[in-house]
């Protein structure tokens, strides 16, 4: 119901400004790249807005976990210190070492950062809305797949731009590390591709209407997937206790080492935007996307992306809470706990889902 | 640069500098670590960074003056330390302090003992990568540095023992204070055991690695958990009673396999074991005075002496040359933390990366003790 | 087999466990204070033993005005030897004219108070003592007698 009063402002919003353009005498083409940069102008507000907040509410966690209180001084309960942070980044001295790859080393954040964002192109916030997405495409998900490994080529360039040993070392686990993990991941993806027989977000998201019950974490046989899935998303966000790349205590800071200022802080806001695209395709893939837990009650009042980020977020603390409990792996376990474990669970998992399928229990089938 | 073949490929060797600005070298160390690949082929270590002449010190000062100084370059055990140095002199002296001075500098000792392995234990699940039992363990620290506080004014650097005795008797509410965190404490380190120790992966990360024999062990010089984490039940408070160790029961703990959890292991127990030698100590306490009678001016006969103690991390020494004057005319400090790092190149070879900062952490290296 | 199942069963048991102690830990009451904010911060003393500042303390007598009779022994005492006094007067009139303390060089052993005869020289619980240049933490004759004002009682644990 919400959804719709939302979708209807919106509509009126879009109506009016085409009207504006077509009384200025603005051609329609003009309205429509207007509507995409729009579009993007909010993805782009909306990924900082949530980025600043998980990186508020990761320092507010591990503080309460640890018996700390967190950030407190800078508003009230520290409600800035996060913004303060990103201003501070922006205005510290850019420090490129004397022998680093200058286009590299410039090169590795930026791209990294693009492409974590990019994939915000293809999430459904909501139920068809102007906001709902950028573009609709009926590969939706393996875009974001294909946008997250490419976030390596980012780290992979700055790690060797910045001609230090640490940074490479730190590369090289990273490329080693996201390319085991990115076939796990794959294959939780293919058995809720299965399930909802089509790639495209929305229509995954679709499959899981109706009611709670519906939702794919509480269809027994997607059980295997979802804890491949949990698994090796947390690999593909880099975070303990798969941080490795970075590994503070072995490698100082791994590939951003020698990075300083906005560089850093690409590198930086590209990782939680990284990790909230994750959360968020998580969401959806398993969580019901933009819908509320109970359609037909009052929950509906709540709009769809409301929603959809209350669900991310509260993955998003989880993977907080894991991160400030366990330690780190070293890196042959990684690669053998991927290898040896991962992939042969995403075997069983496809296994599951499809005899699922099969019987009639799942949605679509392919 | 030499080059090694592994499986048909052609590898080269990274020479890298792990220090003296790395997050895990627990102070200013400086290792040259020849890499290939993730695996360490070659390790050598570079000391010298925190030099700070506190024996030649020695060789300036008046031996009750020297006292404050012994604190300083083992940081994490300033009481122990101070207990080696003034039963070196004590011995020069032939003074025997009272038995309740004796059981004092027990009790602190191995409070001092705890609060050591507390910082070991924090920072080396920093050296694994959970964080979060870093400042769990600082955070019963605490409790110990405000016992320490009461008692001596200093949270860090007491300057608390005295030559033939102790600066001051202890402060009231002492044992209450004392009971109060040997109740409570066994409950977090039960707690600090759940989330750290019998963690899977950190078992998987230390297990089988850092791998020490017990004949490496004694023949580089290695002492204390370390070397009980091979198997080798040697405690100089077993061995060689000193203050009051003879009043007291507990057990040496030792684990066999000679690997990093054996030594952290090892820590653990040495956690409740202090605990019970505390608890004992508190319970017989005697009254009584706190100074041996000592000579205004204190002027050893012209001889030598060679003290030692179990510190947190092994045999410390204290050597004392005197020339008849009052001051020393020699000092030595035998400090374990140099000679428990002098095996690390054996113990990381063929490892990874990952195990050269496991097997460093579990040594327990405190930089100030190497370098002196 | 059945090893390999029972391994995997601990290991997930484990991470359980840890979890369930660092949500433990979430609600415990938190111990790290907002000095120098919170009240607790701002009014926080330390304990009668502790050593920070400087003080000379005043004399009970009525002809005297400090305690100290410039007797040097604490300059003596001092492993660093970073206390400075120039003394006038002989016998009973004795007396510091200058009396500086190099808190810069200061290791804070207190053995300069244990050397007084008199009980005139204390450590306080002074604890705010940093500076932003070196002159400000030698410490001179009148900030020292300042500092003493009020106090009686020579540093100590009791
Ligand atoms: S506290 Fe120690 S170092 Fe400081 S002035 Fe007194 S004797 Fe000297
Ligand atoms: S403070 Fe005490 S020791 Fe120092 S000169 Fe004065 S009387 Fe002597």
């Amino acid at each position: 119901m919400a959804n719709t009063v939302v979708k209807t402002i919106l509509d009126v919003i879009r109506v009016w400004a085409e009207n504006l353009a077509r009384h200025w005498g603005i051609p329609p083409v003009f309205v429509s790249i207007l509507a995409w940069i729009a579009a993007f102008v909010f993805v782009i507000v909306l990924v900082l807005l949530m980025v600043l907040l998980a990186v508020y509410l990761e320092r507010k966690v591990s503080g309460y976990i640890q018996s700390r209180l967190g950030p407190m001084r800078v508003g009230p309960i520290g409600l800035f210190q996060t913004p303060m942070d990103a201003l501070k980044i922006l205005t510290k001295e850019d420090i490129v070492p004397r022998d680093a790859d200058k286009i590299m080393h410039t090169i590795g954040p930026v791209f990294f950062f693009v492409v974590a964002v990019a994939g915000y192109v293809v999430i459904p916030w909501d139920r068809g809305a102007i906001a709902a997405r950028v573009v609709d495409l009926n590969i939706g998900v393996l875009l974001v797949m294909a946008l997250s490994s490419l976030g390596l080529l980012g780290i992979m360039v700055g790690g060797w731009g910045s001609n230090n040993k640490w940074s490479l070392l730190g590369a090289m686990r990273a490329v080693a590390q996201m390319i085991s993990y990115e076939v796990a991941l794959l294959l939780a993806i293919v058995c809720v591709v299965m399930q909802a027989g089509s790639l495209s977000l929305a229509a995954i998201t679709a499959d899981q209407g109706g009611s709670l019950l519906q939702w794919n974490i509480l269809r027994w046989w997607m059980w295997p997937a979802l804890l491949l899935y949990v698994i090796a998303s947390a690999a593909e966000s880099k975070r303990i206790p798969f941080d490795i790349p970075e590994a503070e205590s072995e490698l100082v800071s791994g590939y951003h080492t020698e990075y300083s200022g906005m560089k850093f802080g690409f590198f930086f806001l590209g990782e939680y935007a990284h990790l909230f695209v994750i959360a968020l395709i998580g969401t959806i893939l398993f969580l019901g996307g933009w819908q509320s837990p109970l359609p037909g009650s009052i929950a509906d009042f709540v709009p769809g992306f409301i929603w959809l980020m209350a669900k991310a977020l509260a993955i998003i603390i989880i993977t907080m809470w894991v991160r400030w409990t366990l330690p780190r792996l070293r890196v042959d376990q990684l690669m053998q706990f991927a290898w040896k474990g991962l992939v042969p669970l995403g075997f069983v998992a496809i296994l599951v889902t499809g005899l699922a399928v099969a019987l009639g229990l799942g949605g679509g089938g392919i | 640069m030499s080059e090694t073949t592994v499986a048909g490929l052609t590898t080269e060797e990274m020479i890298v500098n792990v220090g003296p600005q790395h997050p895990s070298t627990h102070g200013v160390l400086r290792f040259v670590v020849t890499l290939d690949g993730e695996r360490v082929n070659e390790c050598v270590s570079h000391i010298g960074y925190l030099h700070s002449s506190l024996e030649k010190i020695a060789e300036t000062l008046r031996y009750e003056q020297y006292i404050t100084n012994t604190d300083r370059f083992d940081y994490l055990n300033g009481l122990g330390n101070e207990l080696c140095y003034v039963q070196a002199v004590e011995k020069l002296l032939g003074i025997e302090p009272p038995l309740r001075t004796r059981f004092i500098r027990t009790v602190m000792a191995e409070l001092k003992r705890i609060s050591s392995h507390l910082v070991y234990l924090g920072c080396y699940g920093n050296d694994i990568g959970a964080v979060t039992i870093f400042l769990h363990a600082f955070r019963e620290r605490e409790l110990l540095m405000d016992i320490f506080e009461a008692v001596t004014g200093g949270r860090l650097l007491y300057n608390y023992l005295r030559i033939g005795g102790l600066r001051n008797d202890l402060p009231t509410g002492f044992g209450d204070q004392v009971h109060r965190f040997l109740d409570h404490f066994p409950r977090r380190l039960t707690e600090m055991t759940d989330l750290l120790t019998e963690n899977r992966i950190f078992i998987g990360r230390t297990r089988g690695v850092g791998m020490l024999t017990a004949e490496q062990a004694l023949s580089y010089g290695v002492t204390g958990p370390s070397l009980r984490g091979c198997g080798v039940p040697y405690d100089l408070r077993k061995l060689r009673p000193y203050a009051a160790y003879d009043q007291v029961e507990f057990d040496i703990p030792t684990f066999p396999e000679g690997d990093c959890l054996s030594r952290h292991l090892v820590r653990m127990e040495e956690m409740r074991q202090s605990l019970r030698i505390v608890r004992q100590l508190l319970d017989k306490m005697p009254d009584g005075e706190i100074q041996a009678e000592v000579p205004r001016r204190l002027r050893p006969e012209a001889g030598e002496v060679y003290e030692r103690v179990e510190s947190p991390r092994g045999e410390l020494g204290c050597y004392l040359v005197s020339d008849g004057s009052d001051k020393p005319y020699r000092m030595h400090w035998r400090g374990p933390s140099f000679y428990n790092l002098q095996v690390l190149p054996e113990m990381v070879r063929g490892g990874l990366v990952a195990d050269f900062i496991a097997t460093l952490g579990s040594l327990d290296p405190v930089a100030p003790d190497i370098d002196r | 087999m059945w090893g390999y199942v029972r391994d995997i069963w601990q290991g997930a048991k484990s991470i359980v466990v840890g979890h369930i102690v660092t949500f433990r830990n979430f609600w415990r009451p938190k111990i790290t204070d907002r000095y120098p904010h919170s009240d607790a911060g701002k009014n926080w003393r330390p304990g009668p033993g502790y050593r920070g500042g400087f003080a000379l303390l005043k004399s009970d007598e009525e002809d005297r005005e400090l305690r100290c009779t410039a007797c040097m022994s604490c300059a003596r005492a001092c492993p660093v030897g970073c206390i400075h006094i120039e003394g006038e007067g002989k016998g009973k009139e004795r007396h510091p004219v200058s009396f500086y303390i190099d808190m810069g060089l200061c290791v804070y052993c207190h053995q300069c108070v244990e050397a007084c005869p008199k009980d005139a020289l204390t450590m306080t619980d002074e604890y705010e003592i940093s500076g932003t240049s070196r002159a400000v933490l030698v410490r001179n004759l009148e900030e020292l007698v300042a500092a003493g004002e009020g106090r009686t009682e020579v540093s100590r644990v009791v």
